[in-house]
């Protein structure tokens, strides 16, 4: 079992491509199918570039944290950003209407929640944002 | 992700396939969409029939295309989107502003209206 792989990566987006790779490399190895491992990449992905936009302002000071592991039956990611946003509260879960449809506030983590099984936002216990998102194996 | 670009009955079209996300290949997308927008090719046909995946960034240069052919007068409409595209176009409701089709004879059609 894979397991305590943390990754600090700082918010600038031309990480992103790498870290893509990287956690399509993770899934497969933890058992996600040929056919689903980019799915579970971009939903990965999504999250982090929220963390790093909305979380860490685009600041590439600012650090993103991935945590991975894998247990049985499920290959989970924690992703923690220096802010206190919370999607939930701010952006909804849902579309908006007009203007803010055309917006792409909020697309990444409808896109995200699509595509993984599990996808919940609360704090971490230093109170910032932390993301966890789990892929269960089967 | 490949990207083919004709001209259909004065449409253009512009046949996408593979993985449109994050990446360089966005860049080569948004260039294709301002080529059209600044030659008054007038209406763009997309062609998602070999697309994959796509992501939020994917997703925002089709709106942004969109959006900029509509101000200069243009329409765009999405041709034989997979199961799963068409599902991300209904969760992010880019359903109720993309015109979709599934028979390219139409679409060219419907665009030469």
């Amino acid at each position: 079992m894979l397991k305590g792989i943390v990754l600090k990566i700082p918010s600038d987006d031309t990480i992103v491509e790498a870290l893509q790779i990287f956690v399509e490399k993770i899934g497969l190895v933890a058992g996600v199918s040929e056919e689903d491992v980019t799915g579970l990449s971009i939903a990965v992905m999504e999250v982090v570039k929220n963390a790093m936009e909305h979380g860490n302002g685009s600041d590439p000071r600012k650090l993103v944290t991935i945590y991975i592991d894998v247990y049985s039956g499920r290959l989970q990611f924690i992703v923690d950003d220096c802010g206190s946003w919370q999607p939930d509260a701010h952006m909804g879960h849902v579309p908006g209407e007009g203007k803010a449809l055309i917006s792409s506030r909020g697309r990444g983590v409808l896109i995200a929640r699509n595509l993984a099984r599990w996808l919940d936002y609360g704090l971490n216990p230093e109170g910032k944002t932390r993301a966890t998102l789990i892929w269960p194996l089967t | 992700m490949k990207i083919k670009e004709e001209i259909k009955d004065g449409v253009m079209v512009i046949r996408l396939s593979g993985k449109v996300i994050s990446g360089p290949d966005l860049m080569d997308l948004k260039s294709v969409f301002q080529t059209a927008i600044s030659n008054a090719t007038g209406n763009v046909l997309l062609d998602l029939g070999h697309v994959n995946w796509m992501d939020s960034s994917g997703l925002g240069v089709l709106v942004s295309g969109h959006t900029s052919l509509a101000r200069e007068g243009g329409r765009m409409a999405i041709l034989n989107a997979t199961k799963k595209i068409h599902e991300l176009f209904i969760i992010t409701k880019l359903v109720t502003i993309f015109e979709t089709f599934t028979n390219e004879s139409e679409a060219l059609a419907s665009l030469k209206e």
